[in-house]
């Protein structure tokens, strides 16, 4: 019993602290986080519009699309068909994550009507290191897989980044993110192609 | 001390004037050095920066004020981080919402305003000895002071990096920008310099 009141003793101001504090963030983010997730979905919005101009409208697939993912667990992607404005399937698009250098890189990536060829890759949040890895946003790092095919992607040291094909030239001093970037969009666009394939939703000529 | 902080002849004025130059935490204690070198590439972001920290420090130190007479010596540096904790995440969580694009820039830095030991040295040093008055006139002078030394490095290197100083044209058309200012031998190049002059001007011998 005497333990009980001398630890209530010691600890009282933190225990208190705790709560208060943690009831303060609960409230700045249930006030704020709509605010952040409108902003998310609006700086998304602007990049599939940038790397699909056809495009007027994502949709979310109703089809649920489970693949491994680069650290080998399972990982449920939502994909989005974009329609245009005449209501046809002009591209699809998802988010891909994946450990970078530092932290997790998050990719948004948009590919062709019938998935064999990437529209292009932005990214939405990474902590590579400034000048080195943050390079990966840069657009002569970018353009590289604007049409490359959607498989077996490979990084390479020597190559010509303006050749558009399946081989991405790294970046100088960057190569960890550089691949990362590779593996994440390998991984994804494969499983995705797949199960995709595998539920009818390309390769039909329904698209 | 509350008492005795307003019994001293121009005890606030010193509280908010100590931080601005006699005891700037940048140049003058080299406390709280890593976003000076990692978020001074450019003036927005360094300003952003600087009035996230000025933040932080203001409510941590009325907080810690206000509790100073309830902590326990081995509780008080739990108990220094989880305030400063708690309104860096409410920071965080700010920026992302009506900041994104600075937030993004900053990326990780903002956080890791959580482990800037000029907050912590702060509320050790001033806010759990002093009145909550003094506190918070120290709070925004010693943030104000960190704020104006990030905005001095950072306006010299985007001005030798870009030719530019807040989107602003400053150097003329024929000038050949420093990359390197950007890259981090920029900014320990520039802090360097920096704190050289800050020795002379004060008369500064070497040990």
């Amino acid at each position: 019993m005497n333990k009980i009141k001398y630890f209530i003793q010691q600890s009282w101001l933190l225990i208190a602290s705790s709560f208060c504090f943690g009831l303060l963030i609960a409230i700045a983010n249930a006030g704020l986080s709509p605010r952040i997730e409108q902003n998310e979905i609006n700086k998304r919005n602007r990049l599939l519009g940038a790397m699909l101009p056809d495009a007027k409208n994502f949709i979310a697939l109703d089809t649920e699309i489970e693949i491994e993912s680069v650290q080998g667990k399972k990982e449920k992607v939502e994909v989005y068909r974009a329609v245009s404005e005449a209501n046809e399937c002009v591209g699809w698009s998802f988010n891909a994550a994946g450990p970078g250098f530092a932290d997790q890189i998050v990719l948004v990536v948009a590919v062709d009507k019938s998935f064999e060829k990437i529209a292009g890759f932005d990214v939405l949040s990474s902590s590579e290191t400034p000048g080195f890895g943050d390079q990966i946003k840069y657009d002569y790092y970018r353009s590289q897989f604007k049409g490359a095919p959607t498989g077996q992607l490979k990084l390479v040291s020597i190559g010509e980044p303006r050749k558009i094909d399946s081989e991405i030239v790294g970046i100088t001093g960057a190569t960890v993110s550089s691949g990362a970037v590779v593996d994440i969009l390998d991984t994804f666009l494969t499983g995705i192609k797949a199960r995709m394939k595998e539920k009818g939703l390309i390769g039909n000529g329904k698209e | 001390m509350a008492k005795n902080d307003r019994g001293q002849p121009g005890v606030y004025r010193r509280a908010l004037l100590t931080g601005l130059w006699r005891e700037n935490p940048t140049f003058r204690l080299l406390i709280g050095m890593c976003p000076p070198l990692a978020v001074t590439t450019a003036v927005k972001p360094a300003l952003t920066m600087g009035l996230s920290v000025i933040f932080v420090l203001v409510c941590s130190n009325l907080v810690v004020s206000l509790m100073r007479g309830l902590l326990k010596p081995h509780l008080r540096i739990i108990m220094f981080t989880l305030t400063i904790a708690t309104f860096v995440t409410i920071c965080d969580l700010y920026l992302k919402a009506f900041q994104p694009d600075m937030s993004e820039i900053l990326g990780a830095y903002v956080p890791l305003i959580i482990v800037n030991c000029l907050i912590i040295f702060r509320a050790e040093a001033c806010a759990s000895k002093c009145g909550l008055v003094v506190s918070v006139l120290d709070a925004i002078g010693m943030g104000s002071g960190f704020t104006i030394a990030l905005c001095i490095l950072a306006g010299i290197r985007e001005l030798l990096a870009t030719g530019r100083v807040f989107d602003f044209q400053v150097m003329p058309a024929g000038f050949v920008p420093w990359l390197a200012m950007q890259m981090p031998v920029g900014a320990f190049v520039t802090l360097g310099l920096l704190l050289g002059l800050a020795n002379i001007v004060t008369g500064k011998e070497p040990d």
